[in-house]
This record gives C-alpha cells, sequence and structure tokens, in this order.
C-alpha cells in the first residue's frame, strides 16, 4: 500500500477505535440509571434517610462511573498518545 | 443592618453580572484557542540531575501546579490558626468556616470508622482537601495559558508581540510553516498520572499498615489463607462441602489480592480519567461554542468536588474494610 494512504488511514482508524472504546460508557449509563432509580426509590419510601442514600448513591455512582471513565481513558491514550 | 446587607449583595451581583457579559463579549472577541493536548505533564526546565538508575529530572507544570496547591493549603492553614483566637477572643472567619468543614468531615468518618476515626480521619480529609484544591484551582486563569513559546513540530498558531519579549498566539493558521504553541507553566496536577498514582499509592499501603495495626500478622491471612486447608488435616471425618471450602478460600485470597493492585489503578485512573477529560471537554467546548464556554467551568467545579469527594470517601471505606476483623474461623484460630 502507498505509504501516504496507509498513514491516513492509520490516523482515520484511531477516531474510530476511540468512538469504539466509548461504548464502554454505555454500562456506566445503565448502572447510573438504576442506581439513580433505588435511591429515588429509597428517599421516596424513607425521606428521613435521604442525606445517608445521597452520600452512598454518589459513592456507588462514582464505581459505576469509574468504569466510564477507564473507557475515556482508553480512548484518550488512542488519541493522544503515541 | 439589613439594609446595609441588601446594599452589598446588590453591588456584588451587579458585579458578578457584568463579568459574565464582559466575558462573553470578550470571548467572541478573543476566541480561545484549542491547547496542544499532550498526556504526560510537560517539562518546563532543562534537565536538572540524573541519578543513575532513576533518570534525568527535571520539573514539569504539573509538578510545579502541586507546589502551588500545597502553597495555598499552607496559607490557608496559616490564616486558619491566626484567627483560631485564645481564651479572650472568640475564633473568627476562616477559623470558623474550617471548624465547619472539618467537623463535617469528622461526623461522616466517625459514622462509618468508629473507633478507629481518630487514625483514619487525618488521612481521609489530607486526601480530600489537596484533592479539592488541586481540582479547583485549575480553572484559574493563569493555568494552562501563560508559559514558554516554542516552535510547534506540526501545526501550531500565528505568533504576535505584545511589549518586548512577550508574545502571544492569535487563532490563526501559521503561514509559512512557523507555528507556535505554549507550554504552560501550570497544569491542573489531576491531570497528570504522577500525582493521582503517587495518591493512590500511598493511600493503598496506609491502608495495609492499618490493617496490620489492627490484627496483627494475621491480617495477611486474608490474602493466603491457608487456615482452613490446615484445619482439613485435623478433621476425623469429611464430608464433601470441608474439602472443597479450603480451596474456595485459597482462591477468594489470591482474589483479595489482585484487588489490592486495582485499587490502586481504579483510584489513579478514575481521578486522571475524570480531569483530564474535564479538560479537553473544556478544549472542545470553546471551539465549538467560545462565547458561552465559561457554562463548562461550573461542571469542572463540580466533577472536581466530587472526585475529591470519591477519593476520600474510598480511603475512608477501604480503611474502615482493613481495620474491621474479617473471616471468623482464622480469628478462632489464632487463639
Amino acid at each position: 500500500m502507498d505509504p501516504e494512504v496507509a498513514a491516513i488511514l492509520v490516523s482515520g482508524l484511531r477516531y474510530l477505535g476511540a468512538g469504539l472504546a466509548m461504548i464502554g460508557t454505555l454500562g456506566a449509563g445503565l448502572g447510573i440509571g438504576i442506581l439513580g432509580s433505588g435511591a429515588m426509590q429509597g428517599i421516596a419510601r424513607n425521606p428521613d434517610a435521604a442525606g445517608a442514600i445521597q452520600i452512598n448513591m454518589i459513592l456507588a455512582i462514582a464505581f459505576a462511573e469509574a468504569v466510564a471513565i477507564y473507557a475515556l481513558v482508553v480512548a484518550l491514550v488512542i488519541l493522544f498518545v503515541g | 443592618m439589613e439594609k446595609e446587607e441588601a446594599k452589598g449583595f446588590g453591588l456584588n451581583r451587579w458585579l458578578v453580572v457584568l463579568l459574565l457579559v464582559a466575558g462573553v463579549f470578550i470571548t467572541g472577541r478573543f476566541a480561545p484557542i484549542t491547547p496542544h493536548i499532550q498526556l504526560p505533564g510537560e517539562p518546563i526546565t532543562d534537565v536538572l540531575f540524573t541519578l543513575p538508575i532513576l533518570g534525568p529530572f527535571y520539573l514539569t507544570n504539573t509538578l510545579l501546579a502541586t507546589l502551588l496547591v500545597d502553597l495555598v493549603l499552607f496559607a490557608i492553614a496559616f490564616a486558619v490558626v491566626r484567627s483560631m483566637g485564645d481564651e479572650n477572643s472568640p475564633p473568627r472567619g476562616w477559623a470558623n468556616a474550617f471548624e465547619a468543614i472539618v467537623g463535617a468531615l469528622y461526623n461522616i468518618v466517625e459514622s462509618t470508622a468508629g473507633k478507629w476515626a481518630k487514625t483514619i480521619f487525618p488521612w481521609v480529609a489530607t486526601s480530600l482537601l489537596l484533592i479539592l484544591t488541586a481540582n479547583w484551582l485549575r480553572i484559574l486563569p493563569i493555568f494552562e495559558t501563560i508559559g514558554w513559546m516554542h516552535e510547534a513540530h506540526e501545526g501550531g498558531y500565528e505568533a504576535r508581540e505584545l511589549i518586548q519579549g512577550v508574545e502571544y498566539i492569535v487563532a490563526e493558521e501559521a503561514h509559512d510553516g512557523h507555528g507556535y504553541e505554549i507550554i504552560p507553566f501550570f497544569r491542573g496536577s489531576s491531570t497528570d498520572l504522577n500525582f493521582t498514582a503517587a495518591l493512590a499509592l500511598t493511600t493503598i499501603v496506609m491502608v495495609q499498615i492499618l490493617g496490620v495495626r489492627a490484627h496483627g500478622v494475621n491480617y495477611f491471612s486474608k490474602f493466603l489463607s491457608f487456615g482452613s486447608f490446615f484445619s482439613m488435616w485435623r478433621r476425623k471425618r469429611l464430608g464433601p462441602f470441608d474439602v472443597i471450602m479450603p480451596f474456595i478460600n485459597i482462591f477468594v485470597g489470591i482474589l483479595e489480592l489482585i484487588s489490592e493492585f486495582a485499587k490502586v489503578v481504579s483510584f489513579s485512573f478514575r481521578l486522571l480519567g475524570a480531569i483530564f477529560g474535564g479538560a479537553i471537554l473544556f478544549a472542545v467546548i470553546t471551539t465549538l461554542v467560545p462565547m458561552v464556554s465559561f457554562g463548562i467551568m461550573f461542571l469542572e467545579l463540580f466533577v472536581g468536588a466530587v472526585q475529591a469527594l470519591v477519593f476520600g470517601m474510598l480511603t475512608l471505606v477501604f480503611a474502615t474494610v482493613a481495620t474491621i476483623s474479617h473471616g471468623d474461623e482464622e480469628h478462632g484460630e489464632a487463639h
């Protein structure tokens, strides 16, 4: 293959790879949605526990969000490193 | 009293509105320039000294920003001590504000950690305050804007002279292949893996030490759980479950060991990804809608605070898990 064409192809595939890596955020989105719904139901049933539920919810969301952030890091490494 | 308060608030309100409107017009006139994006911290000095194994040492802009964060924290600490007051005068200003913050934090720690709160609290509060200050300071205008100018390898922007020896770049393509870009003096500390990985390693090593302090050598039976394996030999009669359980325990121990390393990785990459991703998001938004790009700053403030809180809370949870007793059977054997 012509080296110039190959270079263009590689740079294009990089963007494709970064985009594919971000599919990982799908799971995190679902997880955060489930967490939010659970926390809302908990607060609706027991409004007094809202403070404790909120802190634990944010903590659990951070765990779920971490997966999305790993995907983001992989995408950023694909784009900006090497 | 009431009148005075209303007057002061009114003035501040108009100032904020004025600044917002001025911000919109100024960013419309001088559009923000997409910076050169690079994951490792850029060196801003030449090699200072070289160590035999570790290699060359130089100052990076993220390290300089970390030093600035330390200075700010020291300044706050001195302000708090100065305004603490004595028997005759009550605490004022800074001391009151920090008493509220530290008190609220201590309550959270105590409700989770119980009697170990006094030991765990300094670690939680230190990492939380350090990360919070680092994440919020990178909103300051001097970050990622002022620095050495050098010729870009590819792309780059046109440079103009402001005053003698001081130049600035404008949002124009370089015309004769001599584009310039800026290596900023300050870049958010959390956008460097060195900062986050160092914090994560410190935290996890501290957690292991706390575990040893709480359980003695017995703590490591969490990772090398051969206890039930040896007790299997001493039994007279063995059911099928008694044979399977020791192997499951050993496997769980290996998983625990791996999870300690996974904690370091997840700690460091969570903070790095959130903040570095935010920096890139800001660069992208400024090219899309330069007029209202400051709006994304509020998101940055929120994300920075949440990540600091999450780091502190996870430190608290891991430390608490290490100190509370685990596996009753190992405990029974030790005594």
